[in-house]
C-alpha cells in the first residue's frame, strides 16, 4: 500500500494528537478522526498478511520472469532474486523492481503473439488483486 | 486571523447595500481532497431588515490530488444555471491568494438534501434507487446535449476536434501517470496498451464533459429526486460518452452490481439515450469505459502522491490510493473481461 503504512500510522498519530486540543472545531474533528479510523481499519486488515503477501507475489512473478526468453528478453538476473531481507519496505522494493520487469514482460509477450504466456501473466495480474482485495472493496 | 471576518469582509466589499455583513457557523464539510469546502451562514443588514443567506465556500488546498482551474468549474456551475441540470447559483469567483490565502469561489447552499452514497443503500432512500438512477442518467443525459458553444463554455474551455478526444484524454491521463505513479502499474499499463491499440471512433459530438459525474457527486432526496450537480471540477469538451463510461466505473457501483449502485447498466444507457439523443455505440463505450479506468487510477495514485510529496498529509489524500487503487485495478479487469 502507498503511502506506507508506518508514514501513515505516523501521520495519524499526529492527527489524534492535535485532535486532543480543546479549540478543534467539532466538525473539523469528527472528519479529521473519522477518516483516521477508517485507515486504521484497513491498516489493521493488512498488517498480518503484507509480509507473507509479498513473498508470495514475488516469487510467482519471478516464476514468469524465468520465462523472459520465450520473447527475447532476458530477465534472469531479476528472476534470480530472493527474499532474504523479511522487512515489508525490502520486500516491497523486490516487488516494485519485479512488477516493473513484469510489465516489460506483458508487453513484448503481447507484441511475440506469446499467447499461453500472456494468459499466464494475466492469471497472475488477477491473482495480485485477490491478495490485495480488503473486505470492504467494491469490485 | 480567523477565515470569518476576512470571508465576511471579502463578501462585504462586493455588497455595497449591506451592512453589518457577517459570517457564522463556518464548517468544513468533509470528503473532497482537490478543494477545501466550507458551509456557513451569512447575515447582513440591507434596507434596515436583516437578511440571512446559506453560502458554501470552495477553496484550492496547499496541494490538489487533482490540478484544476477553478474558474472553468465557477463557468460550468454559471453556465447550467436554470437549465434542466440542477446545479447550486455561483455568486463570486477569487482567483488572487490576498483574501483568503488561495483562490475560492463562493456559491448558494443547496440544503437539505444528502450527497453520501453510504446512505442509499438503507431506508428510506434504498426504495427509490430505480427513480434515482433514471434521474441521475437523464440529468448526465442532458449535459450531453447541452450545446457548449451556446453556453459560453468554448470560451473558457480548451477547444478538440472529434477524432482527437480520446487521444487527448488518454495522453493527459497517462501523463499524470508517468509524473505520478510511485510503484509499477502493471494491469493499468496493459489497459493503456490496448487502448491505444483499439482507439475508439471519432465522437459523434463535442460536447461539455463534467469529468466526475458519478453517485456521491449530486443532492439527493428521499423522492429519487436531485437537486444540484456538484463538482464540476474536471469539467471539459469532449465525447459525451466519457462522462457515461466514468458513470459506469465499477468502483462507483458500491458492491451493489449495478451502475453507480443504482440501476442495471442497458437501463441507465436507454435512459441517457433518450435525454440525450445520442446513441451509445458499444465498442466506442467500452473504450471509455476502460479509459475511465486508468483515469481513476491516476486520480488514486495522484492523492499518494500528494502524501508522499508533503503538500497535503491529511488522511483524505491517503483513503483513496487505499481505498481504491486495488479496486480500481480489479474494476480494470473486469471491464478488460479478465477478472
Amino acid at each position: 500500500m502507498i503511502p506506507a503504512v508506518p508514514a501513515v500510522l505516523a501521520e495519524i498519530a499526529g492527527i489524534a494528537v492535535r485532535n486532543a486540543l480543546p479549540d478543534v472545531h467539532p466538525a473539523d474533528r469528527a472528519s479529521s478522526l473519522g477518516l483516521s479510523a477508517a485507515l486504521l481499519g484497513m491498516a489493521a486488515e493488512v498488517w498480518d498478511g503484507m509480509a507473507a503477501r509479498l513473498v508470495e507475489e514475488n516469487r510467482a512473478v519471478r516464476r514468469l520472469l524465468a520465462r523472459g526468453g520465450e520473447v527475447g528478453l532476458d530477465l534472469a538476473a531479476l528472476a534470480a532474486g530472493s527474499d532474504e531481507d523479511l522487512r515489508i519496505s525490502a520486500l516491497k522494493a523486490a516487488n516494485d523492481a519485479l512488477r516493473a520487469g513484469l510489465i516489460d514482460l506483458h508487453a513484448a509477450a503481447e507484441a511475440k503473439g506469446a499467447t499461453e504466456l500472456e494468459a499466464a501473466i494475466w492469471a497472475e495480474l488477477r491473482a495480485s488483486t485477490e491478495r490485495r482485495k480488503l473486505a470492504a472493496s467494491p469490485v | 486571523m480567523a477565515l470569518e471576518p476576512r470571508l465576511a469582509a471579502y463578501i462585504a466589499a462586493r455588497m455595497p447595500q449591506a451592512a453589518e455583513v457577517a459570517v457564522h457557523d463556518l464548517t468544513r464539510i468533509s470528503g473532497g481532497a482537490s478543494r477545501e469546502t466550507y458551509r456557513f451562514r451569512l447575515t447582513w443588514r440591507e434596507d434596515g431588515q436583516g437578511r440571512e443567506r446559506r453560502l458554501i465556500l470552495r477553496r484550492d488546498p496547499p496541494a490538489s490530488l487533482i490540478d484544476t482551474e477553478r474558474r472553468i468549474e465557477f463557468e460550468a456551475y454559471r453556465a447550467f444555471a436554470g437549465s434542466a441540470v440542477p446545479v447550486p447559483q455561483m455568486l463570486w469567483l477569487e482567483e488572487a491568494d490576498e483574501a483568503l490565502d488561495h483562490p475560492f469561489f463562493i456559491a448558494e447552499e443547496i440544503a437539505g438534501f444528502q450527497a453520501s452514497p453510504a446512505l442509499l443503500f438503507a431506508p428510506p432512500y434504498v426504495s427509490t434507487l430505480a427513480k434515482l438512477g433514471e434521474r441521475k442518467w437523464t440529468i448526465l443525459g442532458e449535459i450531453a446535449k447541452a450545446d457548449a458553444g451556446a453556453l459560453g463554455l468554448t470560451e473558457v474551455m480548451e477547444p478538440v476536434a472529434a477524432e482527437a478526444c480520446w487521444d487527448r484524454e488518454l495522453s493527459y491521463w497517462e501523463r499524470v501517470l508517468d509524473d505520478d505513479a510511485a510503484e509499477p502499474l502493471p494491469i493499468t499499463r496493459a489497459a493503456i496498451r490496448w487502448l491505444r491499440a483499439n482507439p475508439p471512433p471519432p465522437a459523434r459530438k463535442v460536447g461539455v464533459v463534467h469529468g466526475d459525474f458519478r453517485t456521491g457527486n449530486f443532492l439527493y432526496d428521499e423522492a429519487g429526486g436531485i437537486h444540484g450537480v456538484l463538482d464540476w471540477e474536471m469539467c471539459h469538451l469532449g465525447d459525451p460518452l466519457e462522462d457515461l463510461g466514468w458513470s459506469f466505473n465499477p468502483v462507483w457501483s458500491f458492491g451493489q452490481g449495478l451502475a453507480g449502485g443504482l440501476l442495471p447498466r442497458a437501463e441507465a444507457i436507454s435512459v441517457w439515450e433518450r435525454a440525450s439523443g445520442l446513441t451509445a455505440d458499444p465498442a466506442a463505450l467500452h473504450w471509455w469505459e476502460l479509459f475511465n479506468c486508468v483515469k481513476g487510477q491516476a486520480i488514486w495514485i495522484s492523492s499518494a502522491r500528494v502524501f508522499l510529496d508533503g503538500g497535503n498529509r491529511e488522511p483524505i489524500t491517503v483513503y483513496p490510493p487505499w481505498a481504491l487503487q486495488n479496486a480500481q485495478d480489479r474494476a480494470t479487469l473486469q471491464v478488460m473481461g479478465r477478472l
